[in-house]
Order: structure tokens, then C-alpha cells, then sequence
């Protein structure tokens, strides 16, 4: 039970207690430890493993460092954000934009990067975080230093961090995940479209491929049972497929056996068959 | 005499209620501003997130751990602040998960109670190269927290004085 929840359970306290005026027909020791558990027991123990995902910022400026070239056009259209009115939709496509924004500002396309502040704002009132974004100040801030990278990019940073600090004061943490995978699947999608163009640039497959890492931990993050409610099946037995292809191929079950190997590095076709994959996935999560 | 009792007992539970609740929304404000504080010495790295890890002090060991990952070509700081422990705990940073049993030590300190301490990447590498020559780049490590048993702690039902929390954060070098 988060703070909030709790403050209600010791407001909806305080009304039972003040608004009775009959006598009570048996009187009733009140177990006041228990009544602190509740208050307590979720918020205030973490798990015994946990992790830490990167953010679509830094996932961005590493693909970027990789040799990430910008190409324009494809980004998930700011127009499909409408389209998006079913929660989890809207919670993916807060992270696919997220990672679009990411590519574009990184890129020095400002004003693209802009449009995607727009969807992300819209789609995060509509995913109950527009606290986030009250106040249009962040919008106001692009607009000031939108011809300089570093304050953009620092305005990303802060974004993230409110997002992060809102989804923990409102033990919203498990919904991370959600946004998480869709800011994951537009990286690798940007990522392996740049990587076919031009299968040369060695550092960024490698780059996608050491992305793979953090899938597991998204398939936990997605599998939390407070996520119990949101039909999250197919995405995770997509992502699921993803992982279990990937580690079937030769060239991972190598590097696995091998304690020296240092760097994995996929055949074509192993990276063919992951691009379909990450395509087919990413096509389904942008299209309404 | 029996409305007398029920009226105290309920005053009380309101009174003590509230107190709990006002101790909590402090804990939680102090997290805040140590967030704040461990983000500060992070710089000139570029913030990324945070991680708080939260227990209740008991009366046996307990362990805790975060897994991160480093990305290549990119050196990271880990700002440590302890400043909501009610006692000192034993930070240990792994290149492996606990269930590695020849995982190897990068990184272990204590002292940790009420500091901000920084760590970085480029240290826990130094450390993996010397006991594990050929041992290539890190591609993550396991942060663990060994929090100690503590006398008298109450197990089921925590005070505030064995609540604690360890506030993570975590920064790149661009």
C-alpha cells in the first residue's frame, strides 16, 4: 500500500472514530501494529533482487556513439498518437515516443524532438502522470533552448526523473516495465534499420546485440503480478520469442560456453532472424 | 467507565496513527533530499536513475541486490547515500549474480551510515582485470547490500528505527 492509500486508510480511521456517537456493544482492543503493517508493508520492503534499466536518453547516446545514423521518417508517426486509446497502447507508445524523442534530440532535430514532447505529454494525461507535465513548463523550456542540445537533452533527463520519481511515490513502479519495453523495442528497431543500411558499421551491431541483455529483466518487470490486470500476454510471449531465439543461435550458445569469449558477435542471418523479430514486434505495438 | 476506555484506546490508535504516518512522510521526504544530494556528486556525469532500496533491520542477516548495466565505450558513476540508515550496512559490488558461487568481489565497503559515497566504473574494471585476467569488459555488476542481524529488532512488526534505506543513483560519462 503506498503512502497516499495509506493516509486515506488513517483519514477513513480518524471518520469511524469521530463520527460514531452510539456506544459500542463490545469494546474492542485495537491492534495498532497491525494497523502499521499495512500502512508499511509494501512500500517500504524492495525485493531481495532487483535491477536498474537504463534510460532511453542513455540508450539513445549509446547507439549514437555507436555510430547511429539519423534517418528521417522512421519514427512513429506523432499523427498515430490519437489512435492509441486503450491503456497498455498508451503506455507503450509513452516509451516508443520517449525513444523517438531521444533519437531526435541526440540528432539535433529539435523540432521533431518537440512534436514528441507534445504525444508524450497527451499520452501521459491519459496514463493518469500529468502531474509530470503540469504546468506546460517543460514544453515552455524545449521552446527557450531549442536551438541548444545539452539544454534539451538536460530537460530529457529531468522528464525521466520526474516520470521515475511520480511512478514511485504512487507505487506506479511496476508500469515502468510497460513503458520500458516500448522505449526498448523502438531502440532496437532504430537500431537494426540503421544496422541494415549499412551492415559495416560493426560497433552498433554489437550494440544492439548487448541491448539483449536487459530483455530478461523487462519480461520480470512485465510479469509483476500487480500487472495482473493489463493484457499484457502477447507482448510478453513476443518478447519471450525474442529472447529464446536469441539464445538459440550458434554464435550466443558459443559465446555462453566459451569463459574467455569477451564480445559477442551474430552471423547475418542470426541478425536477420533477431531484425524480424524486433520489426514484427514493433509493428504491433505502434499500430492501434 | 467503558465509553471512558473505548474513547482512550481509540485516541490512541488515531493519535499513534497519525504518528506513524507522519514518520513515514518524513522517511520518505529525507529520501528525496538525499536523491538530490547523490545526484549532486554525480557530476560531470550525466544523471541516468536511481534506485532506492528499502528493508526493515532484523534480527538475522539479510541481503539485497541490485543488478545495473554498463554499456560499452561508457564509464558510470554509483553514488551511494546512506543517510536513511539507522545502522551501518556493507556495500559489495559483484561482476556476477549470487547464485554464481566463484562470483568475484570488485568492491566492498562499510561505513556507508550517514555519507554519500561515489564509486566509479573505471575502478571495479581495474579490480575485474587483476583477478580475472582476460576477463574482457564488465557488462554489468551486482551491487548487494548485507545488512546485518540486529538485537531486539522487531521482525513482523518494524519501528522506524529499524527502517532503512540505501538511495542508488546511477550517472554516465558522456
Amino acid at each position: 500500500m503506498n503512502l497516499k492509500n495509506g493516509l486515506i486508510v488513517a483519514a477513513l480511521g480518524l471518520g469511524m472514530f469521530s463520527c460514531g456517537n452510539s456506544e459500542p456493544q463490545d469494546v474492542n482492543v485495537v491492534d495498532t501494529t497491525s494497523q502499521e503493517d499495512m500502512l508499511t508493508e509494501d512500500m517500504f520492503e524492495s525485493p531481495d533482487v532487483d535491477y536498474h534499466l537504463p534510460s532511453p536518453l542513455q540508450v539513445a547516446s549509446i547507439f549514437k556513439k555507436s555510430g547511429l545514423a539519423y534517418h528521417s521518417n522512421i519514427t512513429n508517426p506523432t499523427a498515430n498518437s490519437p489512435k492509441y486509446t486503450e491503456e497498455l497502447k498508451q503506455m507503450l507508445n509513452f516509451g516508443v515516443y520517449s525513444a523517438d524523442m531521444a533519437y531526435c534530440v541526440l540528432n539535433e532535430q529539435s523540432n521533431e524532438g518537440r512534436k514528441y514532447l507534445a504525444v508524450i505529454t497527451d499520452l501521459a494525461e491519459q496514463i493518469g502522470m500529468e502531474s509530470v507535465f503540469e504546468n506546460k513548463d517543460l514544453m515552455d523550456r524545449f521552446d527557450k533552448n531549442i536551438e541548444n542540445k545539452d539544454s534539451i537533452e538536460i530537460l530529457m533527463i529531468d522528464i525521466h526523473e520526474r516520470t521515475e520519481t511520480y511512478m514511485e511515490e504512487n507505487d506506479m513502479q511496476h508500469k515502468s516495465s510497460i513503458h520500458f519495453a516500448g522505449a526498448w523495442t523502438e531502440g532496437m528497431y532504430l537500431g537494426v534499420y540503421d544496422y541494415e543500411k549499412n551492415k559495416t558499421k560493426d560497433g552498433l551491431g554489437a550494440q544492439i546485440t548487448e541491448q539483449m541483455s536487459i530483455l530478461n529483466n523487462i519480461i520480470k518487470g512485465l510479469e509483476d503480478p500487480k500487472n495482473a490486470g493489463i493484457d499484457l500476454g502477447w507482448l510478453i510471449t513476443d518478447l519471450k520469442t525474442i529472447q529464446s531465439t536469441f539464445d538459440e543461435f550458434e554464435s550466443v550458445k558459443a559465446y555462453v560456453a566459451d569463459e574467455n569469449a569477451t564480445e559477442l558477435e551474430l552471423t547475418d542471418t542470426e541478425f536477420k532472424s533477431l531484425g524480424d523479430l524486433i520489426k514484427t514486434l514493433r509493428s504491433k505495438i505502434i499500430n492501434a | 467507565m467503558k465509553k471512558t476506555f473505548v474513547f482512550i484506546a481509540s485516541f490512541c490508535f488515531v493519535v499513534l496513527f497519525a504518528q506513524t504516518a507522519a514518520n513515514l512522510t518524513e522517511f520518505k521526504e529525507n529520501i528525496e533530499t538525499q536523491k538530490v544530494e547523490a545526484k549532486d556528486a554525480l557530476k560531470p556525469y550525466r544523471y541516468d536513475g536511481s534506485k532506492v532500496t528499502y528493508f526493515n533491520f532484523k534480527t538475522y542477516k539479510q541481503t539485497k541486490e541490485v543488478e545495473v548495466y554498463l554499456f560499452n565505450q561508457t564509464d558510470y558513476r554509483f553514488s551511494f547515500n546512506g543517510k536513511s540508515l539507522p545502522n551501518d550496512i556493507t556495500v559489495q559490488i559483484y561482476d556476477e549474480d549470487a547464485t554464481i558461487t566463484n562470483r568475484i568481489l570488485l568492491k566492498e565497503f562499510t561505513g556507508v551510515m550517514g555519507k554519500n559515497v561515489v564509486v566509479e566504473t573505471t575502478e571495479l574494471q581495474k579490480a575485474y582485470d587483476s583477478k580475472k585476467p582476460n576477463g574482457g569488459r564488465l557488462k554489468r555488476v551486482f551491487v548487494s547490500y548485507a545488512i546485518p542481524g540486529v538485537p531486539g529488532a522487531e521482525n513482523k512488526t518494524p519501528t522506524m528505527k529499524e527502517r532503512g534505506a540505501m538511495v542508488l543513483v546511477m550517472g554516465y560519462k558522456m
